[in-house]
């Protein structure tokens, strides 16, 4: 019951209007942002289906009206995804700028004069591409156009030349595609027909997601818990609460249990919010690395065969060590709440948590951090965060020893920050422990000038 | 009339400071108890270890027969304690805070709705307790706060300066108030004040503490009459010059 009374109190503390606010501008900054990628990917996607070549033969030959039908003709199999479309000009002169903006493109392939005759003079012949940049935006700047002309003038060029020799078009065909390839990828003792691009596409989404959720959640239970403490010292408000017939651990146990509660929401925002960013974003690509399996195994399918699938037990070990995290977290929030008292001090507290969280996760996005140096894998894995930044890879890759390892590190590291919490919550050190680097510095330099004062004093008097 | 407070040799010592040095007293029940001294002079570090905020280096003090070192919990249970510039819950209500604190110390919502309706009475903020904590001026949460201290009704009240914040109609008010629960109720009061002449009028006896010694205790008229002083500013001035020249 008392419990309870300080748990609804803690919760209306945190939930505010401006925690309220700050969870729908993330969703929404997530969903528009999503939407933007989504859009300008689909549009990025659809200039290279729908194909507008631009083109001017000013070296008018049968040859360049030849290549011409053949790029037409594109149009006209059935195999094809692409839909191309020939606009034909006239231009003359190398004003190019001029040229664009006179016929209203923004790219344009100019087969130049003297084009057939330097084929003719087994001579490499030259094109002329040109493009309008508007912007450094990648996803705006993609022209499909001119990508399409040159690779279909470059094959009809080719198979003319492989004509002229006498070869085939099926020898032809061999020489532009010599090998396929069979991908299969292996893993411990296990293997499946699927290469390492499609499995890598299809797990980084997952390995972005937890990283990002895990960072989240790391700095929000830490600032709240570490601000609830602290502003319970600001206020004053705190030796009424400690001095009232209720347990310390039923306060502590509450203003943890509070502070978890709103950064789990808050994770579930991100995870949600960016879910739809990552969504918006990366459709396209994982439906093209998807295409990359062979024959008519599925991404999945290849992840069992693998063995590297987390099945339900992997997601339950994921989640005791999340919370062990979220603990650890909180236990470490306690001892450095406990030293803080002014709101600026909160910020500064915050700089180890976020440096344990950060380096971690910097490292696991980069590297392997089995593959680092010994002393620098140590001192990593000295972290208590990184064992949940490398859970999913060391249960994925069959690494259990290590993932457990990791979980009772974390068990002990959490034990041990809590007892210190506890001896500070338990005792009068709550009240009477504080960190004021400002005020020690500037006693030092009283100190300092007062001695220097008196050495001068005593070196006058002599 | 039994004690409901016996502090016996109670001393707190901070690495190098004896901030309390073997404080004895005790209070009656229904008797208002005030600590007088300078700033500095171990009143809080006293009132704290009776509050069981601080543990004492030595010594003990007995709350309606538990022992502030062996038994905080129960100890907790028969006081309440305002300490000297303590604030409140900014985001809460004025109402909703005193339901939080009442739900502190009962279980029973009977006892809690009763305890907000006498601290509705006894602060007179009215429909402001409504509002906001934070829209409240420093008087009004110094009013609501010493309201929150005796709603429960307390064995002991410990009050570090009752009235501080407070202007001259409203810390009349406060004193008065609490006359009349030690009177009416048989509260208890262990106050600790700068201002003379309040603990002089509000107080059955007084304890003037300097440097961590408590140097006499005693009623105010005794104590007036033993060092010959028109006041209790005058007392203390004495007992304070006293014990500097011994």
């Amino acid at each position: 019951m008392k419990f309870i009374n300080l748990l609804k109190k803690e919760l209306s503390e945190l939930i505010n209007l401006q925690m309220i606010l700050s969870l729908v501008i993330t969703m929404g900054i997530f969903m528009v942002l999503g939407g933007v990628m989504k859009s300008s990917i689909n549009e990025a996607v659809e200039a290279t289906k729908n194909v507008t070549i631009n083109i001017c033969d000013r070296d008018k030959t049968d040859f360049t009206n030849d290549i011409m039908e053949a790029l037409l003709a594109v149009n006209d199999d059935p195999d094809e995804n692409t839909k191309v479309t020939l606009k034909s000009f006239e231009t003359t002169g190398s004003d190019y700028a001029k040229i664009l903006e006179d016929n209203d493109i923004t790219n344009l392939v100019i087969i130049p004069e003297g084009f057939t005759a330097a084929i003719e003079k087994n001579e490499r012949p030259e094109l002329i591409s040109i493009e309008r940049m508007t912007s450094t935006a990648t996803m705006s700047n993609i022209t499909a156009g001119n990508n399409s002309a040159i690779s279909l003038i470059s094959n009809c060029v080719a198979s003319t030349i492989a004509a002229d020799t006498g070869i085939t078009s099926e020898q032809y065909d061999l020489m532009e595609v010599p090998v396929s390839i069979r991908s299969n990828t292996v893993v411990d003792d296990k293997s499946a027909e699927v290469s390492s691009e499609a499995i890598l596409g299809k797990i980084t989404i997952q390995n972005m997601i937890l990283p990002i959720i895990v960072f989240v959640l790391i700095m929000l239970t830490s600032q709240m818990l570490m601000s609830a403490i602290a502003n319970e010292k600001i206020d004053k408000t705190l030796e009424t609460l400690l001095s009232a017939p209720v347990s310390r651990l039923a306060i502590i146990g509450s203003k943890m249990l509070a502070a978890a509660i709103i950064a789990l929401i808050n994770a579930a925002v991100f995870m949600v919010g960016f879910s739809v960013f990552v969504s918006g974003s990366t459709t396209e690509i994982t439906e093209a690395a998807g295409n990359i399996v062979n024959g008519s195994i599925s991404l999945d399918e290849a992840l069992s065969q693998l063995g590297i699938a987390l099945n339900a037990g992997d997601y339950i070990l994921v989640g005791l060590q999340l919370f062990f995290t979220i603990l650890i977290c909180l236990s470490i929030s306690l001892i450095l709440g406990a030293l803080v008292d002014d709101p600026k001090s909160v910020q500064n507290m915050l700089m180890p948590i976020m440096m344990l969280a950060i380096v971690p996760y910097m490292i696991s996005m980069l590297a392997d951090i089995n593959e680092l140096p010994a002393p620098v894998k140590i001192l990593v894995y000295a972290i208590p965060f990184t064992h949940t930044f490398t859970a999913i890879p060391n249960l994925m890759f069959g690494h259990t020893a290590l993932f457990f390892f990791g979980l009772i590190y974390q068990v002990v590291f959490f034990i041990v920050c809590m007892i210190f919490a506890l001896r500070i919550f338990m005792t009068d050190k709550i009240l009477t422990i504080s960190l004021n680097f400002g005020q020690k510095n500037k006693y030092k330099k009283k100190k300092k000038g007062l001695l220097l004062r008196m050495r001068n004093n005593s070196e006058e008097l002599k | 009339m039994g004690n409901v407070l016996e502090v016996k040799g109670l001393s707190k010592q901070y690495s190098k400071v004896l901030a309390a040095d073997k404080v004895s007293f005790e209070i009656g029940e229904g008797e208002i108890f005030a600590l007088i001294g300078p700033n500095g002079a171990g009143k809080t570090t006293t009132i704290r270890m009776i509050s069981t905020l601080l543990t004492p280096t030595a010594g003990d003090a007995v709350i309606a027969g538990h022992s502030v070192v062996k038994e905080p919990e129960k100890v907790r249970e028969c006081i309440t304690y305002l300490p000297d510039e303590a604030g409140a819950y900014k985001n809460m209500t004025g109402i909703k805070y005193l339901r939080f604190m009442a739900g502190l110390f009962h279980t029973d919502l009977d006892a809690v709705n009763k305890s907000v309706e006498k601290a509705k009475q006894i602060c007179g903020l009215g429909e402001r307790l409504n509002d906001k904590i934070g829209s409240y001026s420093r008087g009004m949460i110094r009013k609501l706060l010493l309201a929150r201290a005796v709603m429960t009704g307390p064995k002991l009240a410990i009050l570090d300066e009752p009235t501080s914040g407070l202007d001259v109609l409203n810390a009349i008010e406060i004193r008065k108030m609490i006359k009349k629960l030690a009177a009416e109720e048989g509260m208890s009061f262990l106050l600790s004040s700068h201002n003379m002449l309040e603990i002089e009028f509000v107080s059955d006896r007084v304890g003037i503490i300097a440097k961590g010694h408590l140097m006499v205790t005693g009623k105010t008229d005794e104590l007036k009459e033993r060092y010959n002083a028109a006041n209790l500013e005058e007392v203390f001035e004495r007992v304070v010059l006293e014990n500097e020249v011994h």
